[in-house]
């Protein structure tokens, strides 16, 4: 494989695909151009004429823009598509050369053990000589004795016929004749104790021929290495999974399968969640459709024509979690703080949540500095602010997978106080405004049924509680009444009795209006008792300060900026301001005012 | 208008001083006190004029009614005349603790023999102001009023006829309607005549019925064990009532176990500076 035939030919294939391009770009653009007259197939040489023909005003202009927007596109793409052929560039050269190794060793190995086997043959040749030889060897030494013991034989005979003494030769003649008789009657084996031939057997070079083949067959992929979860790259319904090849292995596509973890693994495991699959020829993958906040098994194989890998490890992946909603009417600020609360938007529990904040100009726009508080435990956040400021506050729900999306955002007011009512402690002859801040004591009987059951309500006193922010500072409201109302207002800790009135008790403190026949009392309640006090004009708009360090409560004829009473308490607990209709009628709550000057002197 | 140290004590930072003066509206020497809170050494202040009661001098106010603290905390200068004029030797001025000296009842007679010197509504409302401003550093617009018993009657005719002159109006267990008790009618007809009509242009509650002017807040504490309360020497129902009726601003508390004297005025008095210095401080 030549790399630069290749390469050209590639070249040559974009080249041919440019010329594509341009061709369809510009005959896209003659259409426009040519508006009436109709496309010409080789519109390069009919570039001229349309630019004479319909330079109508206005119309050309749109044309014009239109034609660049396509160009911009076309030439967007086109660069999309040089840039992956690089890729592909790469990606070929670096398989080739794996290749190129693998065949390397390949054949380096099958030539070693054809060496080995030649070894292996030569020496057994060798030892078959060898042996043979020695066989040989012994024959002829066998031989060479026989050949000695006639020779001697002859000679001894000889000897006996030339002896002189006949006598002699009578005595042993005869043996020696019956010796050499004897000796004729032996047997010569003349034949070779061994062949002269040798033996080849057979090379076994069976392996020798798997290793060839095998070197045209790629092996199977060994098991790919798959990611952990890399952070920030997971969205509520969406995983990017990446994964890479242990070695140097070819790979025709991936398989990746998933699975998600359930909470509570059921007695039978009859249910079991259904695994999907997703083929693909990249090591990444972002997967998506699926649930927020939940924890997925992911494992992938790798296939080529030879087979599948074995199965990756097993990875847990998580899902971002839903993001957080902000509970509106259980929010509350000061000028110093705010007290956020959320419900966690997820049905599973998240790790932790981060809360963000953001300052708001005057003139509206967002300050582009974010202000955020992590690894918050439960569903609700101090915040310390500054005074007079506006915020915007959002939530965000954190799990491994990373952070959900922020949650929509409330707008926080530092200027005075502000609360919502604590809606369930509210008597239920009591009705609450839709903006929250109005509360009603109508007329009618309420049927039994609607009586509280609910152990947070107040029960006799007509009453209901603020959600005033635990924090210990100055705070400030006004209640709006109208001379006929006869009300008690005031503060009180959390758990004051409810089956109580408002300043009967030692845990509550509160200003009550009774409307008399002849006159209007007022009577300022801890304890059951009041001092004896006579107001002159009727408070329509009460201004109620509340002064945790000095221990004071103190209450103000707003229009008249007339100061009424002041209790003098050190308060143990937060507390609560309070409302109760003492007779069918409404009063409003208004915070978030700025506590005028005269009120904390 | 000269004026004489009398005395001067350094007190809760400041000074309690005691002058003395030749009065032109009593044709008198005259003494009156002072305190200058530290405030006073480098700024204008406002100035609370103190009403006494029946028999006291300028000393009874400065010695036993705890203002001194207050005072200096709020940075007010606190100015406290006598109740009537002394030393001019007028016949009967002497026989009654609740007629003649001592016992002013802050009124300019018209009868003889005190039309001369018993001018003290003038003194009170011009001669005095002017002496403090020219000699002391004062913010002339910051004036407030306030007073016990006598004093109190003293303080709440003198801003109901002068509307707008004083922010801040208080008052310690006041003679509200002097022309229904015998307090107030003794002294009426002998420093006013037979004449009741003339009375009214005195009396708080009278003149409350035909207030108008700038918005009034009145702070009226009364204890509920005042002998002359049950007396009916004091009548505040009848002011509250017409108050009630023409809508001037009044918290009147009624505080028990209290009675008519200092110590009840010591245990309320911070009350009645922080509320006027939220008129003089604004």
């Amino acid at each position: 494989m030549d790399l630069y035939e290749i390469r050209g030919g590639r070249l040559g294939v974009i080249a041919e695909e440019a010329e594509l391009q341009e061709l369809s770009r510009e005959s896209t653009a003659m259409e426009t151009y040519n508006v009436g007259s109709p496309p010409s197939p080789t519109a390069a040489e009919d570039g001229s004429d349309g630019e004479e023909d319909p330079f109508k005003e206005g119309e050309t202009e749109g044309e014009i823009i239109l034609i660049r927007d396509q160009l911009q596109e076309k030439v967007a793409e086109m660069e999309s598509f040089a840039g992956h052929l690089e890729e592909i560039f790469l990606t070929v050269e670096e398989n080739f050369g794996r290749q190129e190794q693998h065949l390397e060793q390949h054949y380096n190995d099958v030539l070693q053990t054809l060496s080995q086997r030649q070894d292996e043959s030569a020496a057994r040749l060798e030892e078959e000589k060898k042996s043979k030889l020695e066989a040989l060897y012994g024959q002829l030494l066998a031989c060479g004795q026989a050949l000695d013991a006639s020779k001697e034989l002859i000679e001894t005979a000889q000897e006996v016929y030339r002896s002189q003494d006949k006598r002699l030769l009578l005595k042993t003649v005869m043996p020696t004749i019956k010796r050499i008789e004897e000796f004729a009657k032996d047997e010569v084996d003349l034949t070779l104790s061994t062949c002269l031939e040798f033996n080849t057997p057979l090379a076994d070079l069976s392996d020798v021929k798997t290793m060839m083949d095998s070197i045209n067959v790629v092996p199977a992929p060994s098991a790919p290495v798959i990611n952990p979860q890399m952070p920030n790259s997971a969205t509520q319904t969406s995983l990017r999974v990446c994964w890479s090849l242990f070695s140097d292995d070819t790979v025709e596509y991936y398989e990746l399968y998933y699975r998600p973890v359930l909470e509570d693994t059921p007695a039978d495991s009859t249910f079991t969640p259904q695994v999907s699959k997703v083929t693909l020829k990249e090591t990444h993958c972002t997967v998506a459709d699926l649930l927020p906040n939940a924890q997925y098994e992911l494992w992938v194989t790798a296939t080529n024509t030879t087979g599948i890998s074995p199965a990756s490890e097993k990875a847990l992946y998580m899902t971002v979690p839903s993001p957080p909603v902000i509970k509106q009417r259980e929010c509350s600020s000061c000028p110093e703080a705010a007290l956020i609360r959320w419900e966690s938007g997820n049905t599973n529990p998240v790790d932790s949540y981060t809360v963000e904040l953001r300052e708001m100009g005057a003139d509206g726009t967002e300050s582009s500095i974010t202000e955020s508080i992590v690894a918050v435990p439960t569903c609700q956040c101090l915040i310390q602010l500054q005074p007079g400021q506006r915020y915007l506050i959002s939530v965000r729900a954190v799990n491994i997978g990373g952070p959900s999306d922020r949650s929509e955002p409330i707008s926080i007011t530092t200027t005075g106080t502000f609360f919502y009512l604590l809606e369930d402690t509210a008597h239920p002859c009591l009705s609450i405004s839709e903006d929250g801040f109005t509360i009603f004591y109508g007329d009618e009987e309420l049927p039994i049924s609607a009586m509280a059951l609910d152990d947070n309500t107040f029960t006799r006193c007509v009453a209901v509680l603020g959600d005033l922010i635990p924090v210990r500072g100055r705070h400030y409201w006004e209640v709006e009444v109208d001379d006929g109302t006869e009300f008690r207002i005031g503060v009180a800790y959390e758990d004051t009795e409810r089956n109580s009135y408002l300043g009967a008790n030692s845990t509550s403190w509160c200003m009550r209006h009774i409307l008399s026949p002849s006159r209007h009392k007022y009577e300022f309640l801890h304890n059951g008792w009041s001092p004896d006090l006579r107001i002159t004009v009727n408070p329509v708009r009460i201004g109620v300060a509340l002064d945790y360090d000095r221990g004071t409560l103190s209450f103000f004829n707003v229009n008249l900026e007339q100061h009424l009473h002041t209790f003098h308490c050190h308060f143990q607990n937060y507390v609560h301001p309070c409302f109760s209709l003492d007779n069918p009628g409404a009063l409003t709550v208004h915070n978030s005012i700025e506590a005028p000057e005269y009120t904390f002197i | 208008m000269a004026l004489t140290l009398v005395s001067s004590n350094k007190c809760a930072g400041g000074f309690q001083k005691v002058f003395e003066h030749e009065s032109t509206e009593l044709k008198c020497k005259m003494k009156f006190a002072v305190y200058l809170p530290p405030k006073a050494e480098t700024d204008k202040c406002a100035v609370m004029y103190w009403l006494s009661g029946l028999t006291c001098t300028e000393q009874n106010f400065i010695t036993k009614a705890g203002s001194q603290l207050g005072a200096a905390e709020h940075g007010i200068i606190i100015v406290a005349p006598d109740t009537s004029p002394r030393g001019c030797n007028i016949e009967g001025e002497d026989e009654s603790w609740d007629f003649g000296t001592g016992a002013g009842f802050y009124v300019n007679a018209t009868q003889d023999p005190w039309k001369t010197n018993y001018r003290m509504y003038a003194y009170v409302t011009e001669e005095l102001p002017k002496l403090i401003n020219a000699n002391f550093p004062t913010d002339p617009e910051k004036m407030s009023i306030s007073g016990h018993s006598m004093g109190g009657h003293g303080a709440l005719i003198c801003a109901l006829k002068n509307p707008g002159k004083y922010k801040a109006v208080s008052a310690f267990a006041p003679i509200c309607n002097p022309m229904q008790c015998p307090w107030g009618q003794k002294a009426f007809s002998g420093y006013l005549g037979p004449d009741r009509s003339t009375w009214e242009a005195y009396d708080a509650t009278v003149l409350a019925a035909s207030y108008s002017g700038p918005q009034l807040d009145i702070l009226i504490d009364q204890g509920r064990d005042d002998q002359f309360l049950s007396a009916s020497q004091l009548l505040p129902d009848n002011l509250i009532a017409v108050c009630s009726e023409k809508k001037i601003p009044v918290v009147f508390r009624l505080q028990p176990g209290y009675d008519h004297s200092y110590f009840f005025i010591y245990s309320f008095m911070n009350d009645h500076i922080k509320h006027h210095a939220k008129y003089l401080n604004a």
